[in-house]
Protein backbone atom coordinates (compact mmCIF):
# COMPACT_ATOMS: atom_id res chain seq x y z
CA UNK A 1 0.00 0.00 0.00
CA UNK A 2 0.86 3.88 -0.31
CA UNK A 3 2.43 3.56 3.08
CA UNK A 4 -0.27 1.29 5.12
CA UNK A 5 1.09 -1.34 7.55
CA UNK A 6 4.42 -0.36 5.76
CA UNK A 7 6.82 -1.29 8.48
CA UNK A 8 6.87 -3.80 10.96
CA UNK A 9 5.95 -2.03 13.95
CA UNK A 10 3.97 0.97 12.63
CA UNK A 11 1.35 -1.83 11.81
CA UNK A 12 1.00 -2.81 14.84
CA UNK A 13 0.41 0.75 15.76
CA UNK A 14 -2.55 1.84 13.36
CA UNK A 15 -3.55 5.26 14.65
CA UNK A 16 -0.21 5.78 14.29
CA UNK A 17 0.66 4.26 11.20
CA UNK A 18 0.76 7.38 8.31
CA UNK A 19 -1.24 5.91 5.46
CA UNK A 20 -0.83 8.90 3.02
CA UNK A 21 0.11 12.05 2.48
CA UNK A 22 -1.48 14.87 0.22
CA UNK A 23 -0.34 18.11 -1.07
CA UNK A 24 -1.99 19.95 -3.66
CA UNK A 25 -3.24 23.84 -4.35
CA UNK A 26 -6.62 23.41 -3.60
CA UNK A 27 -8.97 23.63 -7.19
CA UNK A 28 -11.70 25.60 -5.70
CA UNK A 29 -9.57 28.22 -4.11
CA UNK A 30 -6.24 28.47 -5.98
CA UNK A 31 -4.62 30.67 -3.27
CA UNK A 32 -4.71 27.96 -1.28
CA UNK A 33 -2.69 24.59 -0.92
CA UNK A 34 -4.60 21.50 1.09
CA UNK A 35 -2.21 19.26 3.04
CA UNK A 36 -3.75 16.13 3.81
CA UNK A 37 -2.42 13.07 6.28
CA UNK A 38 -4.30 9.83 6.53
CA UNK A 39 -4.15 7.30 9.39
CA UNK A 40 -6.01 4.17 10.43
CA UNK A 41 -5.53 1.78 7.28
CA UNK A 42 -8.19 -0.59 6.40
CA UNK A 43 -10.93 0.41 8.26
CA UNK A 44 -13.70 -1.69 7.91
CA UNK A 45 -16.40 0.41 8.35
CA UNK A 46 -18.84 -1.81 10.21
CA UNK A 47 -15.48 -2.19 12.89
CA UNK A 48 -18.05 -1.11 15.97
CA UNK A 49 -18.89 -1.07 18.54
CA UNK A 50 -16.01 0.92 19.21
CA UNK A 51 -15.62 2.88 16.39
CA UNK A 52 -12.47 4.36 14.86
CA UNK A 53 -10.53 7.38 15.77
CA UNK A 54 -7.61 9.15 16.45
CA UNK A 55 -5.29 8.77 18.98
CA UNK A 56 -5.23 10.99 22.46
CA UNK A 57 -1.52 9.92 22.79
CA UNK A 58 -0.02 10.47 19.57
CA UNK A 59 1.20 13.69 18.55
CA UNK A 60 0.11 14.12 14.76
CA UNK A 61 2.18 16.88 12.62
CA UNK A 62 2.42 18.06 8.94
CA UNK A 63 5.52 20.15 8.20
CA UNK A 64 6.39 22.12 5.37
CA UNK A 65 10.39 23.40 4.52
CA UNK A 66 10.10 26.19 2.33
CA UNK A 67 14.01 27.19 2.05
CA UNK A 68 15.25 23.42 0.74
CA UNK A 69 17.17 22.29 3.43
CA UNK A 70 14.71 19.40 4.45
CA UNK A 71 13.65 20.91 8.10
CA UNK A 72 10.49 22.40 9.20
CA UNK A 73 10.02 26.01 8.64
CA UNK A 74 6.25 25.43 9.23
CA UNK A 75 4.13 22.89 11.19
CA UNK A 76 1.02 22.38 11.82
CA UNK A 77 0.37 20.04 14.87
CA UNK A 78 -2.92 18.43 16.10
CA UNK A 79 -3.65 16.92 19.61
CA UNK A 80 -6.86 15.07 20.10
CA UNK A 81 -8.92 14.10 23.23
CA UNK A 82 -12.33 12.16 24.01
CA UNK A 83 -14.90 12.81 25.94
CA UNK A 84 -17.63 10.02 26.72
CA UNK A 85 -21.30 11.25 27.65
CA UNK A 86 -22.35 7.66 29.57
CA UNK A 87 -19.69 5.39 30.38
CA UNK A 88 -22.55 3.13 31.58
CA UNK A 89 -23.42 1.93 28.21
CA UNK A 90 -21.45 -0.04 25.60
CA UNK A 91 -22.90 2.07 23.36
CA UNK A 92 -20.99 3.91 20.16
CA UNK A 93 -24.25 5.81 19.95
CA UNK A 94 -28.05 6.13 21.92
CA UNK A 95 -29.89 7.17 19.03
CA UNK A 96 -29.53 9.04 15.61
CA UNK A 97 -26.76 11.45 15.38
CA UNK A 98 -27.83 14.40 13.71
CA UNK A 99 -25.80 16.97 14.86
CA UNK A 100 -22.03 17.11 16.52
CA UNK A 101 -23.61 17.86 19.80
CA UNK A 102 -26.10 15.55 19.60
CA UNK A 103 -27.10 13.92 23.00
CA UNK A 104 -27.69 10.68 21.13
CA UNK A 105 -23.46 10.69 20.58
CA UNK A 106 -21.73 8.92 22.99
CA UNK A 107 -18.14 9.00 22.51
CA UNK A 108 -16.92 12.70 20.44
CA UNK A 109 -13.48 13.58 19.87
CA UNK A 110 -12.42 17.28 19.51
CA UNK A 111 -8.99 18.31 18.61
CA UNK A 112 -6.47 21.23 18.90
CA UNK A 113 -4.48 22.67 16.02
CA UNK A 114 -1.21 24.75 16.86
CA UNK A 115 1.10 26.01 14.18
CA UNK A 116 4.83 26.21 14.90
CA UNK A 117 6.79 28.68 13.21
CA UNK A 118 10.06 30.63 13.79
CA UNK A 119 10.06 28.50 17.12
CA UNK A 120 6.69 30.35 18.23
CA UNK A 121 3.59 28.20 19.01
CA UNK A 122 0.30 29.36 18.29
CA UNK A 123 -2.75 27.87 18.77
CA UNK A 124 -4.95 28.09 16.11
CA UNK A 125 -8.37 26.55 17.08
CA UNK A 126 -9.00 23.73 20.44
CA UNK A 127 -12.17 22.02 21.10
CA UNK A 128 -12.59 21.78 17.46
CA UNK A 129 -15.09 18.71 17.01
CA UNK A 130 -14.66 15.48 14.81
CA UNK A 131 -17.87 13.71 12.91
CA UNK A 132 -18.51 10.54 14.01
CA UNK A 133 -18.00 7.55 12.30
CA UNK A 134 -20.36 6.90 9.57
CA UNK A 135 -22.38 3.84 11.31
CA UNK A 136 -25.15 3.45 9.21
CA UNK A 137 -28.61 4.96 8.57
CA UNK A 138 -30.11 4.84 11.78
CA UNK A 139 -26.89 6.27 13.31
CA UNK A 140 -25.62 8.76 11.44
CA UNK A 141 -28.46 9.42 8.88
CA UNK A 142 -27.14 12.43 7.05
CA UNK A 143 -23.24 11.82 7.32
CA UNK A 144 -22.29 14.59 4.80
CA UNK A 145 -24.43 17.06 6.58
CA UNK A 146 -22.40 15.81 10.13
CA UNK A 147 -19.25 15.67 8.10
CA UNK A 148 -19.89 19.37 6.90
CA UNK A 149 -20.66 20.66 10.00
CA UNK A 150 -16.66 19.02 11.03
CA UNK A 151 -15.10 21.81 8.70
CA UNK A 152 -14.08 24.71 10.73
CA UNK A 153 -12.91 27.81 9.64
CA UNK A 154 -10.33 29.39 11.37
CA UNK A 155 -9.73 32.88 10.35
CA UNK A 156 -8.77 32.19 6.42
CA UNK A 157 -7.44 28.49 7.22
CA UNK A 158 -9.97 25.81 7.19
CA UNK A 159 -9.85 22.42 8.94
CA UNK A 160 -11.27 18.65 9.22
CA UNK A 161 -10.09 15.96 10.87
CA UNK A 162 -12.24 12.68 11.08
CA UNK A 163 -13.43 9.54 8.60
CA UNK A 164 -13.04 9.92 5.02
CA UNK A 165 -13.51 7.21 2.37
CA UNK A 166 -9.97 5.74 1.68
CA UNK A 167 -8.35 7.56 -1.49
CA UNK A 168 -5.70 5.79 -2.43
CA UNK A 169 -6.69 2.84 -5.08
CA UNK A 170 -4.73 -0.11 -5.66
CA UNK A 171 -4.93 -3.64 -6.50
CA UNK A 172 -3.10 -4.72 -2.92
CA UNK A 173 -3.76 -8.01 -3.15
CA UNK A 174 -2.30 -8.84 -6.38
CA UNK A 175 0.99 -6.46 -5.92
CA UNK A 176 1.59 -8.40 -2.65
CA UNK A 177 1.25 -11.70 -4.26
CA UNK A 178 5.17 -11.38 -6.02
CA UNK A 179 4.33 -8.51 -7.67
CA UNK A 180 1.15 -9.80 -9.81
CA UNK A 181 -1.04 -7.08 -12.28
CA UNK A 182 -4.05 -9.36 -12.69
CA UNK A 183 -4.34 -7.32 -15.97
CA UNK A 184 -0.27 -8.90 -17.48
CA UNK A 185 -0.36 -11.87 -15.43
CA UNK A 186 -0.08 -14.35 -18.17
CA UNK A 187 2.88 -12.77 -18.61
CA UNK A 188 4.39 -13.60 -15.12
CA UNK A 189 6.65 -15.92 -13.88
CA UNK A 190 3.91 -18.06 -12.57
CA UNK A 191 1.29 -17.17 -15.01
CA UNK A 192 -2.25 -17.27 -15.33
CA UNK A 193 -5.04 -15.92 -17.36
CA UNK A 194 -5.20 -12.31 -17.43
CA UNK A 195 -7.82 -10.11 -15.73
CA UNK A 196 -9.21 -7.11 -14.07
CA UNK A 197 -7.60 -5.77 -11.63
CA UNK A 198 -9.65 -5.60 -7.83
CA UNK A 199 -10.46 -2.07 -6.28
CA UNK A 200 -8.50 -3.20 -2.99
CA UNK A 201 -9.54 -0.30 -0.81
CA UNK A 202 -12.71 0.90 -2.64
CA UNK A 203 -14.83 -0.05 -0.21
CA UNK A 204 -12.10 1.01 3.49
CA UNK A 205 -11.70 4.13 5.40
CA UNK A 206 -9.64 6.09 6.74
CA UNK A 207 -9.09 8.67 9.37
CA UNK A 208 -8.01 12.08 7.52
CA UNK A 209 -6.62 14.98 9.06
CA UNK A 210 -6.92 17.78 6.17
CA UNK A 211 -5.78 21.54 6.97
CA UNK A 212 -6.21 24.42 3.93
CA UNK A 213 -4.06 27.11 4.35
CA UNK A 214 -3.26 29.95 2.13
CA UNK A 215 -0.10 29.65 0.27
CA UNK A 216 1.40 32.84 1.54
CA UNK A 217 1.80 31.25 4.83
CA UNK A 218 4.02 28.49 3.78
CA UNK A 219 6.31 30.26 1.67
CA UNK A 220 9.80 31.50 3.18
CA UNK A 221 9.16 35.53 2.02
CA UNK A 222 5.06 35.48 2.31
CA UNK A 223 4.30 35.66 -1.00
CA UNK A 224 2.32 33.55 -3.60
CA UNK A 225 4.42 32.99 -5.94
CA UNK A 226 3.38 32.81 -9.92
CA UNK A 227 6.24 31.86 -11.69
CA UNK A 228 6.77 28.47 -11.60
CA UNK A 229 10.65 29.01 -12.33
CA UNK A 230 10.66 31.15 -9.30
CA UNK A 231 12.75 29.06 -6.59
CA UNK A 232 9.99 30.29 -4.08
CA UNK A 233 7.32 29.18 -5.05
CA UNK A 234 8.29 25.56 -4.40
CA UNK A 235 7.82 24.09 -1.33
CA UNK A 236 8.66 20.71 0.59
CA UNK A 237 6.46 18.47 3.28
CA UNK A 238 5.87 15.49 5.23
CA UNK A 239 3.91 14.16 7.98
CA UNK A 240 4.86 12.00 11.02
CA UNK A 241 3.19 10.56 13.98
CA UNK A 242 4.58 10.77 17.86
CA UNK A 243 4.44 9.01 20.65
CA UNK A 244 5.47 9.71 23.77
CA UNK A 245 9.03 7.54 25.04
CA UNK A 246 7.72 5.77 28.00
CA UNK A 247 4.18 3.94 28.39
CA UNK A 248 3.18 2.46 31.61
CA UNK A 249 0.27 0.06 30.66
CA UNK A 250 -2.56 -1.01 33.51
CA UNK A 251 -2.11 1.35 36.15
CA UNK A 252 -5.95 2.12 37.11
CA UNK A 253 -5.30 4.66 39.47
CA UNK A 254 -3.92 6.90 36.23
CA UNK A 255 -6.69 5.87 34.43
CA UNK A 256 -5.01 3.01 32.83
CA UNK A 257 -2.00 3.96 30.83
CA UNK A 258 0.35 6.61 31.16
CA UNK A 259 2.47 8.23 29.10
CA UNK A 260 5.80 9.84 29.94
CA UNK A 261 8.85 11.69 28.33
CA UNK A 262 9.45 13.55 24.64
CA UNK A 263 7.88 12.74 21.73
CA UNK A 264 9.36 10.21 19.75
CA UNK A 265 8.54 9.69 16.19
CA UNK A 266 7.11 6.43 15.07
CA UNK A 267 6.03 7.38 11.67
CA UNK A 268 6.59 9.53 8.50
CA UNK A 269 5.69 9.86 5.27
CA UNK A 270 5.86 12.16 2.16
CA UNK A 271 6.18 10.26 -1.18
CA UNK A 272 3.95 7.13 -1.58
CA UNK A 273 5.21 3.77 -1.26
CA UNK A 274 8.76 4.79 -0.43
CA UNK A 275 8.82 3.31 2.87
CA UNK A 276 7.08 0.50 1.45
CA UNK A 277 8.86 -1.03 -1.37
CA UNK A 278 12.22 1.80 -1.61
CA UNK A 279 13.39 1.12 2.25
CA UNK A 280 14.20 -2.83 3.04
CA UNK A 281 13.08 -4.64 5.31
CA UNK A 282 15.57 -4.41 8.11
CA UNK A 283 15.44 -0.49 8.04
CA UNK A 284 11.90 0.29 8.05
CA UNK A 285 11.37 0.92 11.61
CA UNK A 286 14.64 2.92 11.88
CA UNK A 287 13.13 4.81 8.78
CA UNK A 288 10.15 6.29 10.55
CA UNK A 289 12.15 7.20 13.33
CA UNK A 290 14.59 9.93 11.09
CA UNK A 291 14.18 12.91 9.49
CA UNK A 292 14.21 13.58 5.82
CA UNK A 293 17.23 16.03 6.45
CA UNK A 294 19.08 12.92 6.97
CA UNK A 295 17.48 11.03 3.85
CA UNK A 296 21.16 10.81 1.60
CA UNK A 297 21.71 7.71 4.27
CA UNK A 298 18.93 5.69 2.32
CA UNK A 299 19.14 7.06 -1.38
CA UNK A 300 21.09 3.80 -2.35
CA UNK A 301 17.16 2.23 -2.04
CA UNK A 302 16.25 5.02 -5.21
CA UNK A 303 19.54 4.65 -6.67
CA UNK A 304 19.12 0.98 -7.44
CA UNK A 305 15.31 0.43 -6.23
CA UNK A 306 14.55 -3.81 -5.69
CA UNK A 307 11.28 -3.69 -7.48
CA UNK A 308 13.25 -2.55 -10.53
CA UNK A 309 15.37 -5.70 -10.31
CA UNK A 310 12.12 -7.88 -9.88
CA UNK A 311 10.56 -7.00 -12.88
CA UNK A 312 12.50 -8.43 -15.53
CA UNK A 313 12.53 -11.91 -13.04
CA UNK A 314 8.79 -11.89 -12.22
CA UNK A 315 7.83 -10.62 -16.16
CA UNK A 316 10.42 -12.80 -18.31
CA UNK A 317 11.13 -11.29 -21.49
CA UNK A 318 9.24 -8.25 -20.98
CA UNK A 319 12.07 -5.60 -19.67
CA UNK A 320 14.95 -6.36 -21.10
CA UNK A 321 16.05 -2.76 -21.11
CA UNK A 322 15.35 -2.47 -17.71
CA UNK A 323 17.23 -5.47 -16.80
CA UNK A 324 20.35 -4.14 -18.62
CA UNK A 325 20.33 -0.99 -17.20
CA UNK A 326 22.86 -0.70 -14.46
CA UNK A 327 23.80 2.86 -13.99
CA UNK A 328 22.39 4.58 -10.41
CA UNK A 329 18.53 6.11 -11.07
CA UNK A 330 18.88 10.07 -11.56
CA UNK A 331 15.37 9.96 -12.69
CA UNK A 332 14.23 8.43 -9.04
CA UNK A 333 16.59 10.28 -6.90
CA UNK A 334 15.36 13.57 -8.52
CA UNK A 335 12.01 12.84 -8.85
CA UNK A 336 11.50 11.49 -4.79
CA UNK A 337 14.45 13.08 -2.94
CA UNK A 338 15.52 16.47 -4.90
CA UNK A 339 12.63 17.63 -7.09
CA UNK A 340 12.73 17.81 -10.46
CA UNK A 341 15.19 20.59 -12.07
CA UNK A 342 14.49 23.03 -14.83
CA UNK A 343 15.02 22.00 -18.20
CA UNK A 344 14.00 18.47 -17.75
CA UNK A 345 10.05 18.77 -18.11
CA UNK A 346 8.81 21.53 -19.80
CA UNK A 347 7.61 24.42 -18.08
CA UNK A 348 7.95 22.79 -15.05
CA UNK A 349 10.57 22.51 -11.86
CA UNK A 350 9.95 21.52 -8.19
CA UNK A 351 13.55 21.47 -7.38
CA UNK A 352 14.38 22.34 -3.83
CA UNK A 353 18.24 21.79 -4.16
CA UNK A 354 21.19 19.26 -3.39
CA UNK A 355 19.85 18.02 -0.38
CA UNK A 356 18.19 14.44 -0.16
CA UNK A 357 15.30 14.51 1.43
CA UNK A 358 11.72 12.15 1.43
CA UNK A 359 9.78 15.70 0.62
CA UNK A 360 6.76 15.77 -1.58
CA UNK A 361 7.47 19.05 -3.55
CA UNK A 362 4.78 21.36 -4.62
CA UNK A 363 5.13 24.33 -7.02
CA UNK A 364 2.45 26.52 -5.65
CA UNK A 365 2.51 28.58 -8.80
CA UNK A 366 1.22 25.73 -11.14
CA UNK A 367 -2.72 26.15 -11.32
CA UNK A 368 -5.19 23.46 -10.95
CA UNK A 369 -5.39 21.99 -14.35
CA UNK A 370 -9.06 22.32 -15.68
CA UNK A 371 -8.97 18.73 -16.82
CA UNK A 372 -6.92 16.81 -14.13
CA UNK A 373 -4.51 13.53 -15.22
CA UNK A 374 -4.78 10.81 -12.57
CA UNK A 375 -1.18 10.49 -14.30
CA UNK A 376 0.08 13.78 -13.37
CA UNK A 377 3.20 15.01 -15.08
CA UNK A 378 4.20 12.39 -16.74
CA UNK A 379 0.34 12.23 -18.26
CA UNK A 380 1.14 15.95 -19.48
CA UNK A 381 -1.05 17.62 -16.21
CA UNK A 382 1.75 19.51 -14.19
CA UNK A 383 -0.71 20.14 -11.10
CA UNK A 384 -0.22 16.37 -10.34
CA UNK A 385 1.97 14.26 -9.04
CA UNK A 386 4.91 14.02 -8.76
CA UNK A 387 4.28 17.58 -8.17
CA UNK A 388 2.97 17.62 -4.41
CA UNK A 389 -0.15 14.76 -4.82
CA UNK A 390 -3.84 14.83 -5.28
CA UNK A 391 -6.38 12.83 -4.11
CA UNK A 392 -6.96 10.79 -6.90
CA UNK A 393 -4.01 10.41 -8.72
CA UNK A 394 -2.59 7.32 -9.77
CA UNK A 395 0.13 7.47 -8.25
CA UNK A 396 0.97 3.70 -7.98
CA UNK A 397 1.11 3.32 -11.98
CA UNK A 398 3.32 6.48 -12.00
CA UNK A 399 5.67 5.28 -9.91
CA UNK A 400 5.58 1.77 -11.13
CA UNK A 401 6.25 3.05 -14.67
CA UNK A 402 9.01 5.64 -13.35
CA UNK A 403 10.67 2.42 -11.88
CA UNK A 404 10.12 0.03 -15.08
CA UNK A 405 11.83 2.98 -16.96
CA UNK A 406 9.69 5.38 -18.54
CA UNK A 407 11.79 8.37 -16.71
CA UNK A 408 15.36 7.20 -17.20
CA UNK A 409 15.62 8.99 -20.52
CA UNK A 410 14.64 12.61 -18.51
CA UNK A 411 18.32 12.13 -17.52
CA UNK A 412 19.75 9.20 -19.93
CA UNK A 413 18.72 10.09 -23.73
CA UNK A 414 20.38 6.77 -24.37
CA UNK A 415 17.73 4.76 -22.59
CA UNK A 416 14.97 3.04 -24.92
CA UNK A 417 12.02 1.74 -22.14
CA UNK A 418 10.80 -1.15 -22.23
CA UNK A 419 7.69 -1.30 -24.42
CA UNK A 420 5.50 -2.77 -21.50
CA UNK A 421 7.34 -0.17 -18.81
CA UNK A 422 4.61 2.89 -20.22
CA UNK A 423 1.93 0.13 -20.11
CA UNK A 424 2.44 -1.41 -16.65
CA UNK A 425 -0.43 -0.60 -14.39
CA UNK A 426 -3.04 -1.80 -12.52
CA UNK A 427 -5.87 -0.27 -14.48
CA UNK A 428 -7.97 1.22 -12.27
CA UNK A 429 -10.65 3.72 -12.12
CA UNK A 430 -12.26 5.12 -9.29
CA UNK A 431 -15.61 5.79 -9.20
CA UNK A 432 -16.96 9.14 -9.01
CA UNK A 433 -18.04 9.37 -5.73
CA UNK A 434 -15.16 8.37 -4.67
CA UNK A 435 -14.07 12.20 -3.75
CA UNK A 436 -15.70 15.68 -3.72
CA UNK A 437 -14.72 18.92 -5.55
CA UNK A 438 -14.36 20.66 -2.03
CA UNK A 439 -12.79 20.29 0.89
CA UNK A 440 -11.72 18.47 2.28
CA UNK A 441 -11.43 16.65 -0.88
CA UNK A 442 -11.93 12.86 0.05
CA UNK A 443 -14.92 11.09 -0.16
CA UNK A 444 -17.38 10.07 2.09
CA UNK A 445 -16.66 7.66 4.62
CA UNK A 446 -18.46 3.34 3.49
CA UNK A 447 -21.10 3.60 6.41
CA UNK A 448 -20.48 -0.07 8.26
CA UNK A 449 -24.59 -0.98 7.77
CA UNK A 450 -24.40 -1.20 3.53
CA UNK A 451 -20.29 -1.81 3.76
CA UNK A 452 -20.44 -4.88 5.52
CA UNK A 453 -16.57 -6.43 4.99
CA UNK A 454 -17.20 -8.96 2.76
CA UNK B 1 17.65 16.11 26.68
CA UNK B 2 18.84 18.20 29.70
CA UNK B 3 21.98 16.67 31.12
CA UNK B 4 22.35 17.06 34.53
CA UNK B 5 25.01 16.33 37.62
CA UNK B 6 24.58 14.82 40.44
CA UNK B 7 24.97 18.07 42.73
CA UNK B 8 22.68 20.05 39.93
CA UNK B 9 20.58 17.06 40.71
CA UNK B 10 19.96 17.33 44.17
CA UNK B 11 20.01 20.96 44.15
CA UNK B 12 16.93 20.68 42.03
CA UNK B 13 15.03 18.54 44.03
CA UNK B 14 15.98 20.49 47.12
CA UNK B 15 14.49 23.34 45.45
CA UNK B 16 11.13 21.80 45.34
CA UNK B 17 11.29 19.00 42.16
CA UNK B 18 9.59 16.16 42.86
CA UNK B 19 11.89 13.75 41.57
CA UNK B 20 13.68 12.63 44.65
CA UNK B 21 10.18 12.18 46.37
CA UNK B 22 9.20 10.13 43.72
CA UNK B 23 12.01 7.54 43.34
CA UNK B 24 12.13 6.92 47.32
CA UNK B 25 8.88 5.29 46.93
CA UNK B 26 10.96 2.90 45.11
CA UNK B 27 11.19 -0.24 48.36
CA UNK B 28 14.81 -0.02 47.55
CA UNK B 29 15.54 3.52 47.77
CA UNK B 30 13.23 4.13 50.98
CA UNK B 31 15.91 1.68 52.39
CA UNK B 32 18.66 3.86 51.51
CA UNK B 33 16.57 6.98 52.39
CA UNK B 34 16.49 5.81 55.77
CA UNK B 35 19.89 5.90 56.07
CA UNK B 36 19.77 9.90 56.17
CA UNK B 37 17.83 11.89 59.21
CA UNK B 38 14.28 10.61 59.43
CA UNK B 39 12.54 13.81 60.23
CA UNK B 40 14.63 15.69 57.27
CA UNK B 41 13.62 13.00 54.35
CA UNK B 42 9.89 12.92 55.65
CA UNK B 43 9.85 16.72 55.33
CA UNK B 44 11.00 16.36 52.41
CA UNK B 45 8.43 14.10 51.18
CA UNK B 46 5.94 15.69 52.64
CA UNK B 47 6.97 19.07 50.80
CA UNK B 48 7.47 17.61 47.62
CA UNK B 49 4.51 17.86 45.28
CA UNK B 50 4.62 15.16 42.56
CA UNK B 51 2.53 17.37 39.85
CA UNK B 52 2.89 14.21 37.30
CA UNK B 53 4.20 10.90 37.69
CA UNK B 54 8.05 10.43 36.84
CA UNK B 55 9.50 7.14 36.08
CA UNK B 56 13.65 6.73 36.51
CA UNK B 57 14.96 4.48 33.24
CA UNK B 58 18.47 2.76 33.53
CA UNK B 59 19.66 2.11 30.37
CA UNK B 60 23.14 0.55 30.98
CA UNK B 61 24.46 0.39 34.30
CA UNK B 62 28.21 0.82 33.67
CA UNK B 63 27.40 4.15 32.79
CA UNK B 64 26.27 5.55 35.48
CA UNK B 65 23.30 7.32 33.81
CA UNK B 66 19.95 7.38 34.38
CA UNK B 67 17.03 8.85 32.63
CA UNK B 68 14.08 10.78 34.02
CA UNK B 69 10.89 10.58 32.39
CA UNK B 70 8.74 13.27 33.55
CA UNK B 71 5.90 14.99 31.19
CA UNK B 72 7.38 15.55 28.08
CA UNK B 73 10.42 16.04 29.18
CA UNK B 74 13.78 13.88 29.36
CA UNK B 75 16.73 14.82 31.92
CA UNK B 76 19.55 12.75 32.16
CA UNK B 77 21.34 12.56 35.38
CA UNK B 78 25.22 10.77 35.64
CA UNK B 79 24.55 8.83 39.30
CA UNK B 80 26.22 6.01 39.59
CA UNK B 81 25.82 5.64 43.30
CA UNK B 82 21.98 5.76 42.75
CA UNK B 83 21.96 3.71 39.55
CA UNK B 84 24.23 0.92 42.29
CA UNK B 85 20.81 1.91 45.05
CA UNK B 86 18.28 0.61 42.30
CA UNK B 87 20.06 -2.26 41.24
CA UNK B 88 20.52 -3.34 44.22
CA UNK B 89 16.97 -2.97 44.64
CA UNK B 90 15.58 -4.06 41.82
CA UNK B 91 17.56 -7.39 42.80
Amino acid sequence: MSSHREAPEISKDPVADNTDFYAFVSPDMQNTVTLISNYIPFEAPDGGPNYYEFGEDVLYEIHIDNTGDAVADVTYQFRFHTEVRNPNTFLYNTGPITSLDSPNWNRRQFYTVTRVKNGKSTVLGSHLASPPCNVGPRSTPDYAMLAGAAVHNLGGISVFAGQRLEGFYIDVGAIFDLGDLRPFQNLHLIPTPATLAVDSTKAVNVHSIAIRVPISHLTRDGSTPTNQADSRAVIGGWCTASRQKMRMMGDMRMSGNMHLGPWTQVSRMAHPLINEVVVPMGKKDFWNTTAPKDDAQFVAGAQHPELAGLLPVLYPKVFPNLAAYTAPRADLVAILMTGIPAGIVPGFQNFTGKTLADMLRLNVAIPPAAKPSPAGVVGGDLAGYPNGRRVFDDVFTIELRAIAGVTIPLVDKTFTPDAAASKVSDNLTPAADRYLSTFPYLGTPKDGFNTPSN
Amino acid sequence: MAKLTRNGFLKQASAGAATIGALTALPGLAATAHAAPKTTVEADLSAATLREPLVAYVREAASGEISLLVGTREITLHNPELVMQLIRAAR
